[in-house]
């Protein structure tokens, strides 16, 4: 018995590993591009034949990467504390009533262009990072508030009931019951809401915060089609490898 | 032992229980019956306060409902549904462990339990610990909901419709089940139900309500011979309380022990029902049982005129 139990067992972990064989297989595409950059140059000479440089070079891919990572990491985490604090507080007896008002702001959220997010944002924040943090924030919360309150709402009521009549506190409720239920539609909302950000974060460069748009932003204003890969290129593979945690994730739960 | 004094419940402008007093004895199964709409599930919810009522009073072994902390009160109250309400993302194990859990038993108690518990509702612990509901046919989540809320081991249990979405043949044997499980352990039981075969069936005492008042209560029986009114008389089956008065009725009250005369060929156990009785009678066409014990040993015989109730065999 415990020899076919081992076999099971040593067949389950291979499964594991080989599931998180995506994610980590463009996890290393992108450290690879982001380290390697330099040694395309041919390849980007071929792509921009007419300018002196190919390589984007005024700061590290790392260290842009990092940046990049960085921001997207604070708005989103900013954004699932928000995001699911308040669809849990909008859907508790004492904060019902806000439940219009929220569900309407995190449209309104989503439905404001990212750009304008950033022309408003600085003026008061002033250049840098805070106005694309608040900028990603904003337009990351609307998928995370609205899968939460889809999550939560999708519960069969007789589990609420039974839970109720069995004696549960409202957050013995909520942590054992509707929060492991509704998890798997609550992580979905985070993985939009986290590769749009990667995505949008690129706007940064435009108002001074240092990331992977910064090339990209380069690359336009000099009309440097090779600049303007090399940050969609990394960009992309970062959106990718995230995504695919993600899913490897919601597949499990 | 419940009571309920003049309960009273509106939701909105409509009185859903008007005024209603009621007294559950310790140990007794109480069944309420009636149409949709009467009442009867809004009455047990506010036993465990999932309802709060409006007027009157409700009380516990004597103290009022409302002087419990309602969560203290419910972990002291069985709760089964008829959705079962099981957790989906726990085992059948951790499902039944729940009240426990939240009353911080010991682990190894909780365990001991929830096994005991899965042997007394015929669910092997092999083979059903480790099940997810979704893994369950109808009866068997329906054990492990009753499992749950017997789980804590409380003075009362609540029970709105737990079979009604059962097929019939797995109603009847849990239906019976509950009436062994009940022998054993002498819950005090307030059971909703709009089925009233399974009324008359576990009921010590029946509970005839209608419009969010009790029409009658009494023994199965008593409102069978003596129904109330029109009302009640065809809730019981109108010209069929007969067969529910003979389906209440066993062969061993009816019986006269051997006589000389040669067994007759049909058998039916002691402990069946006289209807179960006169239906082997129509399907044979006799006039004549041999009333057996469990061994199928005979030890009496059973006349038709016995069964219709004549003095002489």
């Amino acid at each position: 018995m415990s020899r076919q139990e081992l076999t099971i067992g040593a067949a389950g972990l291979q499964t594991q590993m080989r599931s998180w064989l995506a994610p980590l297989a463009w996890l290393f595409l992108l450290v690879l591009f982001a380290s390697g950059m330099p040694h395309l140059e041919g390849a980007f000479r071929w792509i921009e034949p007419d300018s002196r440089e190919v390589i984007y070079r005024r700061a590290g891919f790392f260290v842009l990467l990092g940046q990049h990572v960085l921001v997207v990491g604070v708005a989103s985490l900013l954004a699932v504390a928000l995001g699911i604090g308040s669809a849990i507080a909008v859907t508790r007896p004492a904060g019902r009533d806000f439940l219009p008002l929220v569900s309407q702001l995190a449209s309104i959220g989503q439905t404001f262009p990212p750009v304008a997010v950033l022309a408003l944002a600085v003026p008061a924040l002033g250049f840098g990072t805070l106005p694309i943090i608040v900028a990603l924030l904003l337009y990351g919360l609307l998928p995370i508030v609205r899968n939460t309150l889809t999550g939560l709402d999708g519960i069969d009521a007789d589990v609420r009931e039974a839970a109720r009549g069995m004696g549960m506190t409202g957050g013995q409720l909520l942590r054992q019951v509707e929060l492991p239920l509704a998890a798997p539609v609550i992580l979905a909302g985070i993985r939009t809401s986290v590769t749009v950000n990667i995505a949008t974060a690129a706007l940064g460069a435009t108002v001074g915060a240092s990331n992977l748009g910064d090339p990209i932003i380069a690359g336009i204003i000099n009309g440097n089609t090779a600049y303007i890969v090399q940050g969609a290129l990394l960009i992309g593979l970062l959106a990718l490898a995230v995504d695919s945690v993600f899913e490897r994730l919601l597949r499990r739960g | 032992m419940i009571e309920l004094f003049g309960v009273t419940k509106r939701f909105g402008g409509e009185t859903a229980v008007d005024a209603l007093s009621l007294r559950v004895e310790k140990g007794e199964v109480c069944v309420l019956v009636g149409t949709s709409g009467c009442g009867k599930s809004t009455t047990l919810r506010m036993i465990n306060r999932l309802i709060e009522h409006d007027g009157g009073e409700i009380h516990l072994e004597g103290a009022p409902v409302r002087s419990f902390d309602e969560v203290t009160l419910r972990r002291r109250i069985g709760y089964v549904i008829q959705s079962t309400g099981l957790f989906p993302h726990w085992t059948v194990a951790r499902n039944i462990g729940l009240v426990p859990r939240l009353l911080k038993w010991p682990r190894a108690r909780i365990q001991e339990r929830v096994e005991e518990l899965m042997q007394l509702l015929g669910l092997p612990v092999r083979e059903f610990a480790g099940k997810y509901p979704r893994q369950l046919s109808g009866g068997q989540a329906q054990r492990v909901g009753v499992a749950r809320a017997l789980a804590a081991d409380p003075e009362i249990l609540l029970m709105d419709e737990p079979f009604g979405a059962l097929d019939p043949l797995t109603r009847q044997s849990l239906q019976k089940e509950l009436q062994e499980l009940q022998a054993r352990l002498h819950k005090t039981v307030v059971f909703v139900t709009h089925d009233m075969d399974e009324a008359l069936a576990l009921a010590d005492r029946l509970v005839v309500m209608r419009k969010g008042r009790i029409v009658q209560q009494g023994r199965p029986i008593d409102l069978l011979h003596d129904p109330a009114d029109e009302f009640v008389e065809s809730l019981l089956g109108g010209m069929d309380r007969g067969l529910k008065e003979a389906a209440l009725t066993r062969v061993s009250e009816r019986m006269l022990p051997l006589g000389p005369r040669l067994l007759a060929s049909e058998r039916i156990p002691y402990a069946a029902p006289l209807s179960q009785a006169l239906s082997l009678m129509l399907w044979h066409r006799v006039e004549r049982l041999t009333v057996v014990d469990d061994e199928d040993i005979p030890v009496g015989e059973l006349s038709l005129r016995r069964l219709l109730g004549g003095k002489t065999s």
